[in-house]
């Protein structure tokens, strides 16, 4: 088989588990939290480190932002072996009763992006796999880390949708502030719907800086480096419990 | 009229305090009776055109009942009159056709989410918002099928409103016009499922269905000569899930 077009991968170059960050350099922060991690590839934004987490081979792969080159990798990295996808990424949350910074386990996505409907047809739901959210609730109650779970508003324009947006956000996400969607961010319903359809896990875990009816509100820098570090930690305790259920002990 | 304050609902004829918490909804008003069998005590509660309701217990489990006719808008009705006066576990108990070749007559679907290919929903939320199963109630059905001993499948389904283009009845060429959905990996086609998450979760209140592969629709079929039994099986895994979600505090 030939490197894959983007990704430049073989398989037995990844995990089973590959996390999915957007951001190029967070590849490398969630590389640090592995026990050993060599940088296996670099090609445009999709950088992949591999390595190993208490005995276990994980990875990571950058997909910079958006649906489109989330979808991408998830397509090439499903080629060569990968079986669960778990985002770590950031977003702009709804509600005013979460906290700030806040950690979202993401059990479902609004598809408000265009990746989706080119897949997918009209009605299509972006469900995160069972085993990896109860997977994620099970580690961030075993490291005492404060998480809430609940959607994802997919979408693709990032000036359309975020406290730096020159239009009336609040107006534009009305519907789903009232419907009592967490938090907007971009490529959940790409990763979780594609994850299903090749009949891989998928899962999304967001840490957040602030509320988007609140945007006078941010968590400091250091606060989002714990709370980065912190939906690592959960996600690589998540990649423990499936390969136990896929592998036993 | 005053939607918060404590009144008779419109169409199931209930106030807060005649329901448990946790809500098993079939189509059908003749399948009360089969959960009115099999709790300890139960006993009806209302009734007015399709929507009867029993409530009762088993084991010490409160559990209610109470159909919500077939289709996408009295299960809308039915969903969001049982939230107003309290359901906290809505769950739809009910048959589908099964599309994916490897389903037998007789099998469960645990349904993780639902293609919404109905109307009602959109009247509520834009499409892109997604149609899914509350994990915890999805959890507890798989637990309630394998304490049972019950053949299961898990995942999603495909809710459309004309019965009379996806089924064995169907006119014309509806295998072909099923293709796409079992070529996603869409488990069975039924009439409630993706309307009763919808106007649940946008509540926060969670949903789940647990199904009957009544009609499986690519199988050279006979009916099923045992759907009476499987049918008391569907009834049977709901209660065992309701007493899970029970367990669990989830009620």
């Amino acid at each position: 088989m030939q490197k894959q077009h983007h990704i430049q991968l073989l398989p037995g170059d990844v995990g089973e588990t590959v996390f999915l960050p957007g951001d190029i350099s967070r590849a490398k922060v969630i590389a640090d939290h592995f026990d050993t991690a060599e940088l296996v590839a670099s090609s445009r934004q999709y950088n992949t480190y591999t390595g190993t987490y208490k005995g276990v081979k994980v990875s990571v792969t950058s997909t910079g932002i958006g649906g489109a080159a989330a979808a991408i990798a998830i397509e090439e990295l499903a080629k060569i072996g990968a079986k669960n996808f778990i985002r770590i990424g950031t977003g702009g949350m709804f509600q005013t009763w979460l906290p700030i910074p806040g950690i979202l386990v993401i059990t479902g996505a609004v598809s408000g992006d265009g990746l989706t409907r080119e897949y997918f047809p009209r009605g299509f739901p972006a469900v995160a796999d069972l085993d990896t959210v109860e997977a994620m609730l099970a580690s961030a109650k075993e490291l005492g880390i404060e998480v809430h779970e609940g959607y994802e508003w997919s979408h693709d324009s990032f000036y359309a949708g975020s406290v730096f947006s020159n239009l009336d956000i609040l107006e534009i996400e009305k519907p789903w502030i009232d419907a009592g969607v967490l938090i907007a961010s971009q490529e959940a319903s790409t990763v979780l719907t594609l994850a299903t359809a090749r009949k891989c896990r998928g899962g999304v875990i967001l840490a957040s800086a602030g509320c988007h009816q609140h945007p006078e509100i941010s968590a400091t820098p250091e606060q989002m480096v714990k709370a980065i570090s912190d939906a690592t930690r959960i996600s690589l305790e998540t990649a423990l419990k499936l390969h136990k259920l896929d592998h036993g002990e | 009229m005053n939607q918060e304050a404590p009144h008779r609902q419109h169409h199931i004829d209930m106030l807060p305090g005649d329901i448990a918490p946790t809500v098993l909804v079939p189509g059908d008003p003749g399948r009360v009776a089969l959960f009115a069998e099999q709790m300890d005590e139960a006993w009806q509660v209302a009734h007015k055109r399709e929507y009867l309701t029993y409530t009762g217990k088993k084991d010490g489990v409160p559990i209610s009942c109470t159909s919500c006719g077939l289709g996408p808008s009295p299960t809308a009705i039915g969903t969001e009159e049982l939230i107003r006066i309290g359901a906290k576990n809505i769950i739809r108990m009910g048959t589908c056709g099964a599309i994916q070749p490897f389903m037998k007559a007789g099998d469960i679907i645990v349904v993780t989410s639902a293609v919404r290919g109905e109307r009602a929903t959109e009247e509520f939320i834009s499409i892109d918002y997604p149609a899914i199963a509350s994990h915890y109630i999805v959890r507890a059905s798989i637990k309630a099928c394998q304490r049972l001993g019950l053949p299961y499948h898990v995942g999603m389904v495909r809710t459309h409103d004309a019965f009379y283009l996806e089924s064995p009845w169907a006119f014309g060429d509806y295998k072909t016009r099923l293709q796409p959905w079992v070529d996603l990996g869409v488990l069975a086609v039924e009439n409630e499922a993706a309307t009763m998450f919808v106007v649940a979760s946008m509540q926060g209140v969670r949903a789940g269905a647990i199904l009957l592969s009544s009609d499986p629709i690519f199988s050279e079929g006979e009916d099923d000569p045992k759907l009476e039994e499987h049918k008391r099986d569907l009834v049977r895994v709901s209660i065992e899930t309701a007493k899970i979600l029970h367990e669990k505090g989830l009620d």
